[in-house]
């Protein structure tokens, strides 16, 4: 038995969005009792910290948010799965999943209590929140890529936005016949496999992928050497900054929020930026958005970014925890936040949410667009090798724009092999 | 009775802490090296496996990779380092009315975060708005542009040129420590007897400065073995693995990989390097000694 609570009436009612679905449960069995969240630094979790009040007033639980930079905050999960007992409910990226699974606690039934609607995440990110067929997480944080653009250099080159990446090439040598700009801005460079995000799209489009069916590497392929060709040839064809083959994801959003670049693509959450007064010299009306171009006649796709919210092993509160994540993943709380006017917070994981005319209107269809981009995305199996994996990876496609090895075939058969020899 | 036994209960507790925060550890790693973990699997370690950590490493061309890159590395930047810092020592050595000045200006650097000299000069080597590049450019138009951190062997040049600017300045002090030491008479009796600049400096002074130089040489060498964090934020290892120095590698292998085991033995491995510069440098002193009493 639920109860609808007071508290969380009221705030939907103010907001004028749709009832909260989650229900404090009845008789506050776990009042007094303390979660403590560790979560990696973003505005989305601190817009959900700031309307806390409403679940600690609905279940007697006080929750405490830690944030840890990203760059540190896998070495801050670690010492919490090895140290243990800190933490009861903490953050985890997709691809850290498997290797950190000994943290998180199957939490399968606790959410079928606190009535939580599965089939609302996409399967892309909600297969994330999955380990050898138990629920131990939910996604709270997903992110697709969307191509921006400078709307005024598109203009004035008297190009449209590409659908292809064929036509990308095309639109960005007329950029810059017709401005100073560069093209388009990749990162190249070596920073957590944020070089692989687009070639993996070249990789899929192409007909490739990184693994077979047995978990043989299977990029080396001729598929997988025509989409590295290409991706590298972006480099050799001068539509990328020079400084691109050093660029970790950061410096491309400097170098387009500096006015350097005309196009780039990346993860949608990075929209706000784009226009902040505070970060960038464009204004709102110089940037435009569109879905990730594709490889002429294959599917569209999308690299996929998960962060799933799992209750540690460790935690002594795990019934006060799994509240907790019941409240956290009701799609109204994420609603409340797209549409807050004093946010700039775009990313949503439920598909109630990304389809949503309201939600649409404000953002100019961004969420139907990823939406979209979503209902074909597959998302990749991220397994306890994969820190490795993405490291020969990123060092591959590092050392091909560089220009320390030029020989794609020889580079790619090199990786594999590395991947093979993985103890 | 009592009296005897009170300095040894008063060094119990700073035994007992060297004990939990270095031997401890120290002993916990050796052991953990010649076992295998993977933290996926297990949050304490798993079997024994011998000498398979050691052997593992090897034939691994990342770790050998490494190896290469953290011996060129420190070649470079100890020599540049004790180099630049000599030359740095000679010019300072006079009082003149910048003195005091220079010498607070010149230890800026060495008061400086590595993380954060790693970050700066990522940031003034951006060939789009970094400061060093367009500056560079502005002098040399044929350089406007140019991706510095994008090639491998200037990507190893500029993290040598941030260790270098790190250390020169601390290094610089021990030399003057060193110069002040030495009778300024015999320097003045060769100026009266018509000796050269250089040749006072590589007649009288180098050769007195001779264990100053090999301490600096020692400290230096094992610290430069260490670099890590300048890798970390300027480099990040690449292009490829062209900066991927060997505290870098242990680093990636322990908490990016999750192989406890490995990455034990690959510290041991760092630490046995250490060790034998440690051991030949007690040893150069100890003859040094000999030589300077016989």
């Amino acid at each position: 038995m639920k109860l609808l609570t007071s508290a969380i009436a009221i705030a939907a009612s103010l907001y004028g969005a749709q009832a909260f679905a989650w229900e404090a449960t009845e008789g506050r069995p776990f009042e007094g009792q303390t979660v403590q969240v560790l979560a990696v630094k973003s505005s989305q979790f601190e817009a959900h910290e700031a309307r806390l009040a409403e679940f600690e007033e609905a279940t007697g639980i006080d929750v405490v948010y830690d944030y840890v930079p990203f760059p540190n905050m896998k070495e801050a999960l670690t010492t919490e799965m090895v140290a243990g007992g800190d933490y009861d409910v903490v953050s985890v990226m997709d691809q850290w999943v498997v290797s950190l699974q000994m943290l998180l606690t199957p939490i399968g039934e606790e959410m079928e209590a606190q009535g939580t609607d599965l089939s609302d995440f996409p399967a892309a990110h909600m297969r994330h929140g999955m380990l050898d067929g138990e629920l131990i997480g939910l996604p709270v944080r997903g992110h697709v890529q969307l191509l921006f653009y400078r709307t005024d250099l598109l203009e004035a080159a008297g190009v449209a936005p590409p659908e292809t990446w064929e036509e990308m090439v095309t639109v960005a040598q007329a950029v810059q016949d017709s401005s100073d700009a560069a093209g388009i801005v990749l990162p190249y460079g070596k920073l957590s496999g944020q070089n692989m995000m687009v070639w993996m799209n070249l990789l899929w489009g192409n007909g490739g992928d990184l693994f077979d069916a047995e978990g043989n590497p299977i990029f080396n392929s001729p598929e997988g050497a025509a989409a590295t060709e290409t991706y590298i040839g972006y480099l050799t064809d001068e539509i990328v900054p020079a400084g691109s083959a050093v660029f970790v994801e950061q410096d491309a959003v400097n170098s387009f929020k500096q006015g350097n670049s005309a196009m780039l693509p990346v993860w949608w959450w990075v929209r706000s930026q784009l226009t902040d007064p505070e970060q960038s010299t464009l204004t709102a009306d110089q940037v435009g958005f569109t879905a990730l171009p594709y490889v002429d006649g294959a599917d569209r796709t999308t690299f996929t970014n998960t962060w799933i919210f799992g209750v540690t092993e460790e935690s002594d509160v795990k019934g006060a925890a799994t509240e907790f994540l019941g409240w956290l993943t009701d799609p109204a709380l994420e609603r409340d936040v797209l549409l807050d006017p004093e946010l700039d917070e775009v990313v949503a994981v439920h598909m109630s949410n990304l389809t949503d005319p309201e939600v649409n209107e404000r953002w100019g269809g961004m969420h139907q667009a990823a939406a979209d981009a979503l209902a074909t995305a597959e998302g990749i199996d991220f397994g306890d090798n994969w820190p490795r994996v993405s490291e020969i990876l990123e060092t591959a496609i590092s050392s091909l724009a560089s220009g320390e090895q030029t020989d794609v075939q020889a580079v790619l058969d090199q990786a594999a092999e590395d991947i093979v020899a993985i103890r | 009775m009592q009296n005897r036994l009170l300095p040894y209960w008063l060094l119990v507790p700073a035994f007992v802490i060297v004990l939990a925060t270095t031997i401890y550890p120290v002993a916990y790693s050796f052991i953990t090296s010649f076992r295998a973990w993977d933290l996926t699997e297990s949050r304490r370690p798993q079997g024994f496996v011998g000498l398979d950590n050691y052997f593992y490493a090897a034939t691994e061309s990342a770790f050998l990779n490494s190896l290469w890159v953290t011996f060129i590395f420190v070649v470079t930047s100890v020599i540049l380092t004790v180099v630049l810092a000599m030359a740095l020592a000679l010019l300072l050595r006079r009082k003149g009315p910048m003195h005091t000045f220079t010498r607070i200006v010149l230890i800026l650097p060495f008061a400086m975060s590595p993380a954060l000299i790693g970050v700066s000069y990522r940031f003034m080597f951006n060939p789009e708005f970094g400061v060093l590049a367009n500056g560079i450019g502005a002098i040399f138009p044929a350089l406007q542009g140019v991706p510095w951190l994008a090639d491998p062997d200037l990507a190893m040049a500029i993290l040598v040129l941030t260790d270098v600017w790190h250390w020169t300045p601390y290094m610089t002090f021990m030399c003057l420590g060193g110069l002040a030491s030495i009778p300024r008479e015999t320097e003045e009796a060769a100026r009266i007897d018509g000796a050269s600049n250089l040749r006072i400096v590589f007649g009288i002074i180098l050769p007195q400065m001779r264990g100053v130089i090999l301490v600096m040489a020692v400290l230096k060498t094992i610290f430069a073995l260490k670099m890590f964090d300048q890798v970390v934020t300027l480099t990040g290892g690449g292009p490829g693995t062209s900066t991927e120095t060997l505290a870098y590698f242990i680093f990636n292998v322990g908490f990016r990989w999750f192989d406890m085991g490995y990455a034990s033995a690959l510290a041991w491995i760092l630490t046995a390097i250490m060790m034998f510069i440690s051991i030949w440098y007690v040893r150069m002193l100890l003859s040094e000694r000999k030589m300077a009493t016989a």
